[in-house]
């Protein structure tokens, strides 16, 4: 019953965020034949710097339709909306003393705090999979529609990646929401230390390699470097390391 | 502490940031008795119950319930098992109806009465196709109540259950509450600071100020034992110091001495007279006015 309990109080987050992420990855597909219309014009693009490096190279992957699949979702829309909802589905404690939590209510069930948290963060984490896993298959899918082909393969190892580094931010909402009562300040916070860290991946280029974006992407394996491994077990061991500490929090915390 | 009694505290104390809700509170709930939990505002009864539940922990001092520690996780867990439990605020799940709050509660308790569902959806007039948060402040209370009075517990622990409810409702709670207790077998534990539904439901009483009880028994032994007396003198009443146990409160007023006494009347009342009173009086005295005495002797 806790399942259900997770899946109630967390299921607008979900299905929000699996609309957003499957239109995102339908507009992708969909807007393909247009974008093929539109690169004559990209060399007689004249700028100059990060923004010009970044049009050329986004150009020049949109050559084969699996680079633009990678540039234009993996490498940007998918990773930075996983991202957001990854966070929203972190937020929100079973326990938090906000209006839904009635938290004395479950306090009061033959139920242990550790057990709580578990379920709820293994439902999040069903979700935030089924997030990953889901718009990458409907990319493989819809392909087809404009005489394309995207491999499964590629869509799955890219899910993994999504899922994987995906799962800091969603530990770091959890873990906040252990702090704070609310859903938006944990939400709001994780969003930040997000941009925070794109930010520094951008302007410092040599942090870019380590950047979790880059392990998000799946970058190494689009590239032909295979999975990341390492990159995501790091993001992995991040995670439960988070989650750890939001179960040592709500142990020690008075209701 | 002893395995004999359904709840015991002792030395209990819990701290908020410094501030003390409990103060050394030590009770005593003896298997099957309806034990009223007294207490103004603030006096640390909600406070008690969390941690009796392991909703906090006490920062000193011991509570046992069922004879397990309520601090330790593994032990708290079959504490709760074993009771009922309705907080102050009636909180339940706001985005649930009445039917899936039931059916999410009821596999946590194993000797969840399907029986007692039935009775009390009917009785209490329970619309279970609502959500929560579309239920009044009394329908949210009755369903709360029934989630307690369902688990097959052996312990019923209420926070301030008729706060909030009008009178009418709050008759009607208290009656299926007494009807409950009268056909099953457990201990009730609740607290309140309507003097009136303490007096009217209770038989074991405790009376809670600033963390601490002032006053602890039977209902009927308190009624038995507490008395006022009261002394008239030619002048102003002198400023006795009564030697006797007992003596909870003493004021002065003009020509009048009042002495309210927990026991011992007897020998209280032979010091007294020795003052040379012109008149002496002893009554009886309500719960109301015990609790008024003993809760405001430190102001």
């Amino acid at each position: 019953m806790l399942w259900y309990k997770s899946w109630l109080e967390t299921r607008w987050q979900f299905l929000i965020g699996l609309v957003v992420l499957m239109l995102s990855a339908a507009g992708t597909v969909i807007a393909y034949p247009k974008v093929m219309k539109l690169m004559p014009m990209v060399p007689t693009i004249d700028v100059s710097g990060e923004l010009g490096r970044r049009i050329r190279e986004a150009a020049e992957l949109a050559r084969s339709y699996r680079g633009y699949v990678w540039s234009q979702s993996f490498g940007q829309n998918l990773t930075q909306m996983a991202t957001l909802f990854a966070a929203l589905l972190g937020s929100g404690s079973p326990l938090s003393q906000g209006s839904r939590g009635a938290a004395l209510f479950t306090l009061s069930l033959p139920v242990s705090r550790n057990r709580l948290l578990t379920v709820r963060a293994a439902a999040s984490l069903t979700e935030l999979l089924a997030l990953a896993v889901a718009p990458s298959l409907l990319l493989t899918l819809l392909s087809p529609a404009i005489g394309q082909s995207y491999s499964i393969k590629d869509a799955l190892a890219h899910s993994v990646c999504l899922f994987m580094a995906g799962t800091v931010f969603f530990s770091l909402a959890f873990l906040l929401s252990t702090v704070f009562s609310d859903v938006w300040r944990p939400w709001l916070l994780a969003c930040a230390v997000a941009v925070v860290l794109a930010l520094c991946a951008l302007v410092i280029p040599e942090l870019s390699r380590y950047s979790i974006f880059r392990v998000m992407s799946g970058e190494d394996y689009f590239r032909g470097r295979g999975l990341p491994w390492l990159e995501l077990l790091a993001s992995a061991a991040v995670s439960v390391a988070m989650l750890y500490v939001a179960a040592k929090n709500v142990a020690r915390q008075d209701f | 502490m002893s395995d004999r009694f359904v709840i015991e505290t002792a030395d209990l104390r819990k701290n908020y940031d410094g501030v003390e809700a409990v103060r050394g509170l030590s009770l005593q709930v003896s298997g099957g008795s309806i034990y009223g939990f007294l207490g103004r505002n603030g006096a640390g009864k909600t406070t008690t119950i969390k941690v009796l539940l392991g909703m906090a922990r006490p920062t000193s001092g011991h509570a046992r319930v069922f004879g397990l520690p309520a601090d330790a996780e593994d032990a708290s867990v079959e504490i709760r098992g074993r009771t009922g439990f309705v907080s102050e605020e009636k909180e339940l799940y706001d985005y649930m109806t009445g039917e899936e709050m039931i059916r999410f509660t009821a596999p946590f308790f194993p000797r969840w009465r399907g029986d007692l569902e039935q009775r009390y959806v009917h009785t209490f007039e329970l619309p279970l196709d609502r959500k929560v948060k579309a239920l009044s402040r009394g329908m949210r209370t009755k369903l709360a109540l029934l989630l307690a009075l369902c688990r097959g517990a052996e312990l019923l622990i209420l926070d301030e259950p008729t706060s909030g409810l009008d009178p009418a409702m709050t008759e009607e709670v208290l009656q299926a509450l007494v009807s409950h207790v009268a056909s099953e077998e457990m201990t009730v534990f609740f607290s309140s600071h309507q003097i009136a539904e303490v007096d009217q439901i209770a038989d074991h009483v405790a009376i809670i100020d600033r963390g601490r009880a002032v006053v602890t028994g039977a209902l009927d032994d308190l009624r038995e034992n507490f008395r006022r007396i009261q002394l008239v003198f030619d002048g102003d009443a002198p400023e006795p110091a009564f030697r006797a146990p007992g003596v909870v409160r003493v004021r002065r007023k003009g020509r009048v001495l009042t002495v309210l006494s927990s026991a011992g009347a007897e020998r209280i009342l032979d010091e007294a007279r020795a003052l040379n009173p012109v008149s002496v009086d002893v009554v009886p005295v309500t719960l109301k006015e015990i609790f008024l005495e003993t809760v405001t002797a430190e102001d």
